[in-house]
């Protein structure tokens, strides 16, 4: 049953793959399919030097997990990596989860909801906390990379505790919300017992373009986010700011630091400021794009034109704090999410955002000081509130047959 | 405090007034009064003329399309950036837009034409001529602004004293009357750099080296029960709002900045009044939140006779929504002050918040109506 695409088994069923969209249902094979496609049929190798779901083109949609161990031994933290890298090498190429999905006296190994659904570039990346290194049953304490730490303290934090940290997450990324929601639910299931889960975010639109294919998107404040991006084509700049090389420890060579974010919108003040203080806000046009005083979306910023005496981004413009310049040349690799979880029940506003996410070699280095500097400084303060904040060691991706994790508990 | 304010909201209202009317306009904007005429024709040769020298101030580009197919459209550039346009005139056609420009110079740009660039120079000052109107709204806020900065002075006066004097049970009642001054002229506290993080802080808003004011002395008050080392904290505050109260002597005003301090004021309400943050420690955060109104609703009266002359009926409607707030406040009265925040559940302070973002978002539209 393993071999089975999720289209085959509808084919098999005689549901037939007409409503589906795509002819051959029968001879469909998921590895023929190009990874970029965003139309459904494209897949995302699980297997690699990186795990996916980073350098991948950003998906439309996501669903995000943080999870706590309950289960602190060793051998049932690497049962648990073991078989949920299984289940997400499955579900990346369109299969379903588990051997038992047609035992009329047995619960179906999967749970069903992407049958008939196509891979839709699913990606399932998975992280290590810093309060998983002080489990101390683990016995990983010697083994916890210098540079993961908790997030400190920052200026403007509004954190809550329920919507932060974690032992382990799980980042499902997919064009399809039901796809990605599907996964985190297995991985979930298959955890019951060994983990639960902590907090959970599902993310409806990305706002950042990882790659020069993608164009930008915009984020729930109506400008385009992302411009200044690294793009994963760029393998220099991947090197040189995302994946974590000879400074070690070797277990996380080739893998990277995860940074999420949840940042609320105050939409209903937003949305009535002025036009040309929204611009200012954010340093850019916001039709078009482009920074102030400039024509073209990825046109450089230059934060020392001024008019009239003052500066044309003014000071506290985000896109001026963020800019790389302002940060003594880092950069992250952004790759978050809008997203709207209902109406706050004290405020009777929307209660929606920007689940932020990004990858980089030293979040201390990187996340942090960029952070600390927007948190004093930036005028969008005035318009959001950071209520949730985690990070996480994003190990190497794992071979066919290994398992994500394997270089740290192999 | 508003957050994080270090951009004076005079700056901005200086370069905003110019960017919103040149967002504004279009080939049937609004002339703003007293705008001066300019006269183009499209040409095969581009703009003609070519060159114009103009003063500063709002000008009315008036373009006519005298019989070229090549050129049908006129745009005013700032280097790279587009202030104002008119597109699609076709032969016959004529058009035109608006914009407030300050002395420097401008691109005349006829995409098409033989010499496609041309310049305008624009010299002498913007003068901001105000109406008689405008005037009387400017004093108005300003009689309103020393009158609070004065308050400020002589309610903190006797909270600093109570403090130095290690009198917790004193400071912590006159705590909320000294808030209610500052609130109500926030935005313009806020228009002084550093003076609004020193005087009204919150503990996560800044280093903790650099947390002080009102708000470290009512984390002494309300969490530690102790005035023990507020000595100094308590005098700084004193300093602090002396110093404002000078600065605000000297600010320049203007309508459209009034207008928008209204709508900065609500929109303090709903990020931390509404949220209970201000106040995190007396939780009287009610208070702050009737002062902000309060606040808002002078800023309104003052620029309102602007307003009515242009949108009567929007005056009236953010007149009975201001009344609708204050009613909404009504059940939490406790005497001269508010229960305590704590005492709110999630749906009262629903329906609070409610109330302020109906008001709010008529309020938002005040700005643009009494410039134009």
């Amino acid at each position: 049953m393993t071999e089975l695409t999720r289209r085959r088994l509808l084919a098999s069923a005689g549901v037939g793959a007409a409503g589906i969209g795509l002819g051959g249902a029968a001879g469909y094979l998921v590895g023929t399919e190009t990874a970029e496609a965003s139309d459904g049929t494209g897949s995302v190798p699980f297997y690699g030097e990186h795990q996916a779901g980073i350098a991948t083109p950003a998906q439309d949609r996501l669903h995000f997990a943080a999870f706590d161990l309950v289960d602190p031994s060793p051998s049932a933290l690497r049962e648990l990596l073991q078989e949920w890298s299984a289940a997400a090498a499955e579900m990346t190429a369109g299969q379903m989860v588990g051997d038992a999905n047609s035992v009329q006296l047995a619960p179906p190994d999967d749970t069903g909801e992407t049958v008939g659904l196509l891979p839709s570039r699913l990606t399932v990346t998975f992280g290590f906390g810093p309060s998983l290194f002080e489990r101390r049953e683990l016995r990983l304490s010697g083994k916890r990379p210098a540079a993961l730490r908790e997030i400190p303290p920052l200026p403007a934090d509004e954190l809550n505790a329920g919507e932060s940290g974690g032992d382990l997450c799980v980042q499902a990324c997919s064009d399809d919300p039901q796809v990605a929601f599907h996964a985190i639910r297995n991985l979930a299931r298959i955890g019951r017992g060994t983990v639960v889960m902590r907090w959970s975010q599902l993310g409806f639109g990305r706002t950042a373009s990882t790659s020069r294919s993608q164009e930008t998107p915009r984020n729930l404040m109506g400008f385009k986010d992302g411009t200044a991006n690294i793009k994963a084509e760029d393998g220099e700049a991947m090197d040189r700011f995302v994946w974590v090389g000879g400074e070690g420890p070797a277990w996380m060579r080739g893998g990277t630091y995860l940074v999420t974010r949840r940042i609320r919108m105050l939409l209903e003040i937003w949305d009535r400021s002025p036009l040309a203080d929204q611009e200012e806000t954010i340093g850019r046009d916001k039709y078009r794009g482009a920074p102030l005083g400039g024509s073209e979306e990825f046109e450089p910023l230059d934060l020392e034109a001024e008019r009239s005496g003052k500066p044309m981004i003014p000071i506290d413009a985000h896109v001026r704090l963020a800019s790389a310049s302002a940060n003594d040349g880092e950069r992250i690799l952004r790759r978050g999410y809008s997203f709207t979880d209902g109406v706050d029940e004290s405020l009777g506003e929307l209660e929606a955002g920007l689940f932020f996410i990004c990858f980089q070699r030293d979040p201390e280095r990187q996340f942090v000081a960029i952070q600390r500097r927007l948190g004093s400084f930036d005028a969008l303060n005035e318009y959001i509130k950071h209520v949730g904040s985690a990070v996480f060691a994003v190990p190497p991706g794992a071979r066919s047959g290994g398992y994500v994790g394997e270089t740290l508990l192999g | 405090m508003n957050r994080f304010a270090l951009r004076t909201s005079l700056a901005a209202v200086g370069v905003g007034l110019v960017a919103l009317l040149a967002a504004g306009c279009g080939s049937s904007g609004d002339a703003p009064p007293g705008a001066k005429k300019m006269a183009f024709t499209l040409t095969d040769a581009g703009c003609e003329p070519n060159s114009a020298k103009a003063s500063a101030g709002p000008i009315t580009f008036e373009v006519e399309n005298a019989g070229t197919s090549k050129v049908t459209e006129l745009e005013v550039t700032d280097g790279e950036t587009i202030l104002g346009e008119v597109e699609n005139l076709s032969d016959g056609l004529s058009g035109s837009f608006s914009l407030t420009l300050e002395k420097g110079e401008y691109t005349l740009y006829c995409p098409g034409g033989d010499d496609e660039k041309g310049t305008l120079t624009v010299s002498g000052e913007l003068q901001a001529e105000n109406s008689p109107e405008v005037e009387a709204a400017i004093a108005q806020y300003r009689k309103y602004l020393e009158e609070n900065t004065a308050g400020l002075v002589a309610a903190t006066e006797p909270f600093v004293a109570a403090v130095v004097a290690g009198n917790i049970a004193k400071a912590k009642a006159l705590y909320p009357a000294a808030r209610i001054p500052y609130e109500r002229i926030e935005p313009v506290a806020e228009s002084f750099g550093s003076l609004d993080p020193r005087i009204d802080a919150r503990e996560n808003d800044v280093p903790a080296s650099e947390f002080e004011g009102f708000h470290r002395i009512e984390k002494a008050l309300w969490v530690e029960d102790s005035a023990v080392g507020m000595t100094p904290v308590a005098k700084q505050l004193l300093a602090d709002v002396e110093e404002l109260q000078a600065k605000v002597k000297k600010v320049e005003l203007q309508a459209v900045q009034i207008a928008n301090g209204a709508n900065e004021l609500l929109g303090e309400v709903s990020a931390s009044k509404i949220t209970g943050e201000e106040e995190r420690y007396s939780h009287t955060d009610l208070v702050d939140f009737e002062a902000n109104v309060e606040g808002a609703e002078v800023a309104f009266e003052s620029v309102e006779p602007l307003l009515s002359k242009k949108d009567p009926k929007l005056a009236k409607e953010i007149e009975a929504s201001f009344e609708d707030v204050y009613a909404s406040l009504d059940p939490y009265r406790r005497g001269a002050g508010f229960v305590s925040y704590t005492e709110l559940s999630k749906a009262d302070t629903r329906k609070l918040a409610q109330e302020i973002d109906a008001l709010a978002e008529e309020l938002s539209q005040v700005p643009a109506q009494i410039v134009s």
